[in-house]
């Protein structure tokens, strides 16, 4: 195996990796500061920050021949016998001099800037920086433009490394970003009548290490030492991206992708970057209500768990719309309560929502038209319960034709999914039970003599469990803030349906899964942060009901 | 690259994307083809607007960007309005300058009312300073147009710039 | 002293000496004309190595050697590029060379184009030259008539295009991948290496670049012989192995505070002293020189005791310049202000600087105005302590940089400030009586001359 020193620690890499010398060091624990190089973008080397000194030890005599000046570590190859020192005066003194030359018209404008407390500018002033600024006095500019709808440039604070201009060219394939003029009068901008306007727009906003790019959704919202992180997954389509949910106060404040080699990369699309509003609605569903001939009244959480049951199970004819919303854990516990109640009962998949085509651009990176996280997930599901998978269409026959006396319509979908005439289907059932964000035609359908139950349902960062994406990928997360005013998300509310004590933890429904779904088998172990493919482990190939 | 369609051209004539597609054989790549763009377009404008530069990124499959990035770092094109009709560049490289080449490029522009960078308001005359302009053998030199004004004095020189010039190459 | 037959210089001064016909009179292209018949690309390499030809745009890599580096067996396109951006500081040579004998240059982009396999050629040429533009493309018109251009060069297998292709003043697309990036459309920002244009260069195909009078050296070796260019010049150093020598004839330009600047034809190795008072009728108005400066401003500054150090490719860096770099003298005499010197050196690399990596980019504004408050009256004896920390850290040869423009930005600076330091201090005491001693940093000045 090749050996790499760094500092004088030895650590080996594989043999067929291609790794750089920050991409090394980091691997023996050393971060070699940078700015301008990006794994996900070609390597520029314009930065100077992360200069290394660099030899080769001679594998045969053991001789190390250092190479007489710094070299950039993130464009020197490591090679078997590679020697890397990232801490001699040398490497120290030009780490001084690019910090200080980037202060030199810099604008300090950390009281006022979003970037203060995740700006590499600040971290390596204090980390590698020299305490004295030794350039003229001057009175700092600090412009903005916008130049898009949703980034907005502070174009003083750049420290022209570039990234957003390849970002655009290489991944978006927009290349709507340029750098103008040249030398020291060099700008970012945007052309005019021709904004940085693409789906991906928002990543040039994580890769700018200094808060020269902002978002203008986030822009003063908060301070970023407040947010608390969790690991998420996007629900906003099939793609499934890995992210990191900013919350502060059981409020989102703003969503990052989290690197998953597998799905996203570095990346992730503006629809799902900002498509977290809808949590903070003030017209979310809040409350539990529940209509019958009596009247209309609010129902504590404790008593839905009795009281849903009992409606269901006295009108009978039980059919179930699973939302490709939910989590497996939530689908499964789902279809269990449904088959307790009615043995009988169809379990199908909810309404699927779409949006255009799938949209694939340079980089690699899709956005998908299916505009759910879950559709696999669930049908691995109704799959197993059987028989077959029944779709919403099969549910939507079995309301018209009467067979349905009973209804419990799983939807929590973001935004609007249902028109008047299809929830009209629904009028003449016993029992209808609408679970979802916000209202709808269905959920206002008038009663009758009916039993019309309005629950609340959660939205994906109030979610714990698991999604599959459209590339089989399952990945599991947290609950990264509560719902609104004590809403039980539909897993708490399922596992206390289903008798169980304590809080609901879904890793416990995920290893029942795992023992009973030979298609969901990965799902025993703990998944690993960027998830795993279901198909990994699959001997023989079932691909009965789980095709696209 | 995308470039969005422009539905008529309203700076770029006929003739001069002729001429630009007359040069793409020489180059495998059409983005080759952005600097003689420029310099065809800026020969017969005198400058190339944003508007141009839209219309130049469309003929190329190219972002306006793009072509914007590459047009702005010469500092070469003007964008805002046409330079005169004799643009002078003035030396102010080291040979130039250890022969009065400062002192005549603002002696020169005293003559004509302008500052460095200026135009004249009859549209006749832009005066800048240049980085060397290869001719440190009759410093300190100008050139206009494409004539080459050697061993220059500001009296000289505005003697040489009052006289008709054929237009730039 | 014995004055140097011209031969890359010959054309100058005859009648229509930029044409066709002068040029064959002279024996031109009968060279190219026996290659294509009787030699092979590899001979044609292996006839350049032998000559000792060293690069003339100021880096002084040895010509053959340098085409050896591209694929063997490269299915092709191979690209030649022509720098005929000369854009240095008291340069002029390939302009002559351009105006006044443009088919020398075109016999010798062919004699290369045939040694390394190059289907085209592209000359760069800096917007500033339109007389250059007008004669070489007339000579190119020329030569393709003639058939010494285009299909099927005099007969042989051999095709070769030969494409103008016009700068717009920017002195870093001389820098040969600054050249590449300009000439493929984009901002001239030299590339970062590896890989080496030879391997991975213009269109990202293999690419020699090479300058004008390397071009006319190179016909002038296969018109009288490799002997001939070798009896020229300082031969290598017969105990020093890695010394390439200093063959041929040079091109010295000669400017600044000289009684008759212009363009000298000289042996490689010539003084200073030499060229400025064998040539150049001595310096100005009977002064004395203070400073002089031996390849271009990049290479810094000589002090007038150094004046007999030879121009040749090892002289210079002997008395702590960078190196021969163009070989255009620049002469500074002794009633001119190094403060004045510098500053302009400052003010050309902070206009110029593509501004791609930090140290140049925010060094060479830095220093400029550092130089600027200093002439200003509000300099500091500190400020000489950084301006010579900066030149002794930015460049590509301390690895800071990506290419060698702030190389060039602090010799300059170094050279000035240690040879010269007791002026700069002199000066800054005189002019700021009140503030020299001062550490702290001060307030910049408001205004900033434009660059």
């Amino acid at each position: 195996m090749p050996t790499v020193i760094v500092d004088g620690r030895e650590i080996e890499i594989g043999a067929h990796e291609r790794l750089n010398c920050i991409e090394a060091a980091r691997r023996a624990g050393t971060e070699i500061p940078h700015y301008c190089w990006h794994p996900g973008l070609s390597v520029v080397a314009s930065c100077r920050m992360c200069l290394v000194e660099t030899g080769s030890r001679d594998a045969a005599t053991g001789k190390i021949t250092m190479v007489p000046k710094l070299v950039p570590g993130c464009q020197t190859p490591a090679k078997d016998g590679t020697v890397i020192v990232t801490d001699s005066p040398l490497v120290r003194e030009s780490r001084a001099r690019v910090e200080e030359a980037l202060l030199i018209d810099h604008p300090i404008d950390c009281p006022i800037c979003d970037k203060a407390g995740e700006c590499l500018l600040q971290d390596y002033h204090f980390q590698h920086g020299q305490p004295q600024r030794r350039a003229d006095l001057q009175p700092f500019h600090s412009r903005r433009r916008d130049v898009g709808p949703t980034v907005t440039l502070f174009v003083d604070r750049c420290i022209m490394c570039t990234r957003c201009v390849r970002f655009t060219r290489e991944v978006s394939g927009t290349a709507e970003l340029m750098v103008t003029s040249r030398g020291a009068k060099e700008e970012i901008d945007s052309f005019p009548g021709f904004p940085l306007d693409n789906k991906l727009a928002g990543n040039v906003v994580d890769l700018c290490p200094v808060g020269a790019l902002g978002d203008k959704d986030f822009l003063y919202q908060q301070r970023v030492w407040f947010l608390k992180r969790e690991a998420n997954v996007c629900g906003g389509c099939a793609t499934g991206c890995s992210i990191v949910t900013e919350h502060n106060q059981d409020t989102v404040y703003r969503l990052k992708p989290r690197e998953n080699p597998h799905v996203n990369r570095w990346w992730m699309c503006d629809d799902g970057r900002y498509g977290w509003h809808h949590l903070h609605d003030p017209a979310r569903v809040a409350e539990v209500t529940r209509r019958a001939p009596g009247g209309e009244s609010a129902v504590d959480w404790p008593d839905v768990v009795s009281r849903l049951r009992a409606d269901l199970a006295a009108a009978g004819g039980l059919a179930v719309a699973v939302s490709p919303m939910l989590t497996v854990e939530e689908a499964w516990m789902l279809a269990a309560v449904a088959r307790e109640i009615d043995p009988a009962a169809l379990l199908a998949l909810g309404p699927v929502p779409h949006g255009g085509a799938d949209e694939t651009y340079p980089g690699g990176f899709t956005i998908r038209a299916e505009k759910c996280p879950n559709r696999r997930g669930v049908e691995a599901v109704l799959a197993h319960f059987g028989p077959g998978i029944s779709r919403w269409d099969d549910l939507l026959d079995h309301v018209r034709s009467g067979r349905a006396k009973a209804v419990w319509i799983t939807a929590a979908y973001p935004g609007p999914w249902i028109d008047a005439a299809t929830a009209a289907a629904f009028a003449g059932l016993e029992c209808l039970v609408v679970q979802d964000l916000f209202a709808s035609p269905l959920s206002d359908l008038d009663g009758g003599g009916a039993v019309r139950w309005r629950l609340p349902a959660v939205g994906f960062a109030e979610r714990a469990g698991t999604w599959v994406n459209a590339g089989h990928r399952a990945q599991c997360f947290e609950q990264a803030i509560r719902p609104p005013a004590g809403v039980w998300p539909e897993g708490r509310l399922l596992w206390n349906m289903l008798g169980r004590r304590g809080l609901y933890d879904p890793a416990v429904i995920r290893r029942e899964i795992a023992a009973a779904v030979p298609a969901l088998t990965v799902l025993g172990d703990e998944l690993p942060a960027t998830g795993l493919d279901l198909r990994i482990f699959q001997l023989a190939a079932t691909e009965s009901a789980t095709h696209s | 690259m995308i470039a969005p369609p422009v539905p008529q051209r309203k700076v770029l004539t006929d003739d001069m994307v002729a001429r630009i597609e007359a040069l793409a054989p020489r180059y495998p790549d059409r983005r080759a083809l952005t600097l003689p763009a420029l310099h065809i377009v800026n020969a017969d404008l005198r400058h190339v607007p944003l508007e141009a530069v839209v219309e130049i990124a469309a003929v190329l499959g190219l972002a306006p960007a793009e072509v914007q990035d590459t047009l702005t770092f010469y500092q070469f094109f003007h964008q805002d309005k046409p330079h005169g009709k004799v643009r002078v560049f003035v030396c102010r490289s080291i040979s130039c300058a250890l022969r009065g080449g400062d002192e005549l490029l603002t002696g020169v522009c005293r003559k004509f009312g302008i500052e460095p960078y200026g135009t004249t308001v009859d549209g006749e005359l832009t005066i800048e300073p240049a980085e060397c302009l290869g001719a440190c053998d009759f410093a300190p030199c100008m050139l206009a147009n494409d004539d080459l004004l050697r061993n220059m004095t500001p009296e000289t020189a505005a003697a040489e710039l009052v006289k008709p010039r054929a237009r730039a190459t | 002293m014995q004055p140097f037959q011209p031969v890359l210089l010959e054309a100058v001064g005859i009648p229509d000496g930029h044409g066709l016909a002068s040029y064959r009179s002279r024996g031109g292209y009968a060279p190219l004309e026996h290659v294509l018949r009787d030699k092979k690309p590899a001979d044609v390499i292996e006839t350049v190595k032998a000559s000792g030809l060293r690069g003339r745009g100021g880096a002084g890599f040895p010509t053959g050697l340098k085409w050896t580096f591209l694929p063997k067996d490269h299915p092709g396109p191979i690209y030649l590029c022509v720098n005929a951006d000369e854009s240095e500081p008291g340069t002029f040579n390939n302009r002559i060379l351009m105006e006044d004998d443009p088919h020398q240059v075109l016999e010798g982009i062919v004699l290369s184009a045939f040694a390394t396999r190059a289907s085209t050629a592209y000359i760069y040429l800096r917007y500033e030259y339109p007389r250059s533009w007008h004669r070489l493309q007339g000579a190119i018109d020329e030569a393709y008539a003639a058939g010494l251009l285009g299909r099927r060069i005099l007969g042989s297998d051999f095709s070769l295009d030969v494409h103008l292709h016009r700068g717009a003043a920017a002195y870093i697309c001389g820098e040969e991948t600054g050249l590449i990036e300009s000439l493929e459309g984009k901002r001239a920002w030299p590339r970062i290496k590896p890989p080496f244009p030879a391997i991975e260069g213009l269109f990202r195909k293999p690419t020699v670049v090479n300058n004008i009078e390397t071009m006319a050296c190179v016909a002038q070796i296969f018109r009288r012989g490799v002997e001939w260019f070798r009896s020229i010049g300082v031969p290598a150093d017969p105990a020093n192995p890695r010394d390439p020598g200093s063959y041929g004839p040079k091109l010295y330009c000669l400017s600044g505070h000289v009684e008759r600047p212009g363009c000298y034809e000289a042996p490689l190795g010539i003084t200073a002293r030499q060229l400025i008072d064998g040539h150049g009728g001595g310096v100005w108005k009977g002064r004395k020189a203070k400073a002089v400066i031996p390849g271009g401003i990049s290479m810094g500054l000589m002090t007038e005791s150094e004046l007999d150090t030879p121009l040749d490719f090892a002289g210079p860096g002997r008395v702590g310049c960078l190196g021969l770099g163009t070989a255009a003298v620049v002469v500074i005499d002794d009633q001119t202000s190094i403060v004045d010197v510098l500053h302009n050196s400052a003010r050309f690399f902070a206009h110029e600087s593509c501004g791609q990596c930090t140290p140049c980019r925010e060094g060479t504004s830095w220093s400029l105005r550092i130089l600027e408050r200093i002439r200003a009256g509000k300099g500091r004896l500190a400020d000489l302590d950084l301006l010579l920390e900066m030149g002794n850290t930015m460049g590509m040869m301390p690895g800071s940089t990506i290419c060698g423009l702030a190389d060039g930005a602090a010799w300059p600076m170094k050279n000035a400030i240690k040879k010269f330091r007791g002026e700069f201090e002199d000066s800054i005491r005189r002019t700021n009586p009140s503030g020299w001693m001062v550490t702290d940093p001060v307030p910049a000045l408001q205004i900033v001359g434009a660059h």
